[in-house]
């Protein structure tokens, strides 16, 4: 099992008041699997997001990545987890301004100790992999937002992760584009890539074999295969943010 | 992570904001480029006063005649003190035979003469030790005998630059040229000596090139002060070895003491305090100019602290982004604090060229010698690289310490 969550809850403390952002959930992922997780506005998906990437600590409950623990490991060997296991991809792109979109993709290998050389290679080959082979030195500004998000994912693909976590990905995204990314991550994930994919859009969820639905910090329910294909209606019961 | 990288990933920063880098860097350059002048002043000084050593001799111990105001002349005239004399010398002479040398020196305030051209030259009188204990010597003809000092005889020995004067290309050793009213016979030439005339130096430097030497008790014979017979307004005392020295002036200031009745009215100078006494002169400037360094440092330290968390925040979502993709929170500092001591070690270097222009300037100017040395550069480098990292350290600091999930949400 590459994810095996057991009672995850997370607590915002913020003076007086508690946030209770998640409530106890328990979730595995398997290797190989492509899974989608839909829920109302602040029902807790990016949180838990974030505790699955190993970018944020929990408050309670268990968790281990590919076998490891996650709960008791320091910031490096968390940073080194992130680095060698994880792969992001954010609603807002996340590339770094001020470098070029080559750049923006070794970024996660300069954190490996790959040497110059090799990393460049690699990272012009990823992009390559996903279409923008031809635009290694431009600025992320210089770029649309369909092809910012293929540099992202690139930069997310480049470390060779076990699992993609995809916070909203197609969220800035027209409907075209949004297709195109989808297509690569379901391309990624035929190769044998973990994704966690969220989303606010049924039509995206549909791609995943499994789909997860939040509310108030907790998993509903779930569902596999076909049922995804039915739930055009049950999602009007959602509330859409 | 490399060093290389942050060093990549800083150049990448700064010169995003181009303008912002450069003036949050003028506090160091100009801290900076004050420590570089004030240390190639102190060095010019010294320097200076090297080559007044070694002018002196290191060997030398020079007792001069100090001129006596108001109640210290009164004080010397009751106690019976009549200054530095001829005598003293060869008392000194007589009572520490283990001195090599004691050259007495006097200066006659007279004309010199070649026909109707005049020269502005110096007369000296002194003995055949001179050129011994100077270590300079004549390059044409003889220096002073002893017999001419014994027999006082009317010779001289000509300066390079007085011997241009009035004979050009001309020989002029047999020839007579008159002083005062009395003619001498020209027996050399002195070699020509390179002489700085230092602004910062403790002794007076005179043109030895101008120099015109007499015997000694010529001087005191023919052109007697009627207030001071004997006077001479210099002693130098040559020892054995550098270690005498010392030892050596105790004794000449003991019996000086004595003989002029333990007033004042002369100086003794060796060598090596010369040096400190350059430095003391140095001390205010020294002060000065270290208050204008040590605070534009800080003010500049401070605006770059300033500037550096303002960049925090501002890249708040870059280093979200960055320790997503497995930055640690070392990294996170590293790259920080590596982007400060860059920034100051820039300032650092351009304060460090903007310094030996100014230098240079001085030198010109002021004609202060200045020396641009090694060290100052090191050190100077040194201290901006540690503004950087005094600065850098809370900035850096704030941005490791960023929770990268809060980084992320950051609009
Ligand atoms: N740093 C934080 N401090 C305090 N509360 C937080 C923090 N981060 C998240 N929360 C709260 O935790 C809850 C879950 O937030 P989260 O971002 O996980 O929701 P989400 O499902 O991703 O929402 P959206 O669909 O809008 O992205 C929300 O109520 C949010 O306000
Ligand atoms: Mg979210």
């Amino acid at each position: 099992m590459l994810v095996e969550v057991k009672e995850l809850r997370r607590e915002y403390v913020m003076g007086e008041t508690v946030v209770k952002a998640l409530r106890g959930v328990s979730l595995n992922v398997e290797k190989g699997e492509f899974l989608a997780i839909m829920g109302p506005s602040g029902s807790g998906k990016s949180t838990l997001m974030h505790l699955l990437g190993c970018l944020d600590r929990p408050s309670g409950g268990t968790y281990s990545l590919d076998g490891t623990p996650v709960e008791k490991l320091d910031d490096v060997e968390l940073s080194r987890l992130r680095n060698r296991k994880v792969g992001f991809v954010f609603q807002a792109f996340n590339l770094i301004m001020q470098l070029t979109v080559v750049e923006n993709v070794e970024v996660p290998l300069i954190y490996m100790g790959i040497e110059r050389a090799q990393r460049r290679e690699l990272c012009l080959e990823m992009l390559k992999a996903v279409g923008l082979g031809h635009r290694p030195n431009h600025r992320p500004n210089e770029l649309s937002g369909g092809e910012n998000q293929r540099v992202a994912i690139a930069r997310a693909l480049v470390t060779k992760p076990q699992i993609i976590f995809a916070d909203e990905p197609t969220g800035n995204l027209d409907t075209k584009t949004g297709h195109e990314i989808m297509e690569i991550l379901q391309g990624l994930n035929a190769k044998g890539t973990t994704v966690v994919l969220v989303t606010h859009e049924m039509n995206k969820a549909k791609w995943a074999r499994r789909l997860i639905h939040m509310q108030d910090g907790k998993i509903l329910r779930q569902l596999v295969g076909k049922e995804i294909q039915q739930l055009k209606d049950l999602f009007q019961e959602m509330p859409e943010a | 992570m490399q060093f290389s990288e942050n060093l990549r990933i800083g150049i990448k920063s700064i010169l995003v904001h181009k303008l912002r880098s450069f003036l949050t860097t003028l506090g160091v350059i100009f801290g900076v480029a004050a420590v570089i002048s004030m240390l190639s002043i102190g060095e010019g000084a010294k320097r200076e006063a090297v080559e007044q050593i070694k002018l002196l001799g290191t060997n030398n111990i020079r007792v001069n005649q100090l001129k006596l105001t108001g109640e210290q002349a009164e004080e010397a005239e009751q106690k019976n003190s009549r200054g530095l004399t001829y005598r003293d010398g060869q008392l000194i002479r007589e009572n520490l035979p283990s001195v090599k040398g004691v050259t007495p020196v006097r200066f006659v305030e007279t004309e010199i003469m070649l026909g109707n051209k005049e020269s502005n030259g110096r007369v000296v009188g002194t003995d055949e030790t001179y050129q011994w204990v100077t270590n300079f010597h004549p390059s044409e003809g003889r220096f002073i005998g002893a017999l001419d000092v014994a027999e006082a005889k009317r010779v001289c020995v000509i300066g390079s630059e007085i011997r241009s004067e009035l004979f050009g290309y001309r020989n002029p050793v047999g020839r007579r040229i008159r002083i005062g009213d009395t003619w001498f016979v020209v027996i050399g030439v002195m070699e020509a000596k390179t002489v700085k005339e230092g602004k910062a130096s403790v002794i007076k430097l005179r043109n030895i090139n101008k120099d015109v030497y007499i015997p000694i008790t010529t001087a005191l014979k023919r052109y007697t002060d009627e207030d001071r017979p004997n006077a001479v307004e210099e002693i130098a005392i040559q020892v054995e070895k550098e270690d005498q020295v010392v030892p050596t002036s105790e004794v000449v200031k003991r019996l000086l003491n004595r003989t002029h009745n333990g007033v004042n009215d002369y100086e003794i100078i060796i060598p090596a305090e010369l040096l400190a006494q350059s430095q003391k002169t140095q001390r205010v400037f020294n002060i000065v100019m270290g208050s204008i360094a040590a605070i534009s440092l800080l003010v500049g330290g401070i605006g770059i602290m300033n500037i550096m968390l303002a960049s925090v925040t501002e890249r708040t979502k870059e280093i979200g982004t960055r320790r997503a993709l497995g930055a640690t929170e070392r990294d996170i500092l590293g790259q920080f604090l590596n982007e400060t001591i860059m920034i100051s070690v820039t300032g650092g270097t351009i304060g460090i060229i903007l310094g030996v222009v100014m230098a240079k300037a001085i030198n010109l100017f002021a004609g202060w010698e200045t020396v641009i040395s090694l060290f100052s550069v090191v050190i100077s480098f040194g201290i901006s690289a540690l503004v950087g990292i005094v600065f850098g350290i809370y900035p850096a600091r704030q941005a490791a310490k960023m929770d990268p999930i809060a980084a992320l949400r950051f609009e």
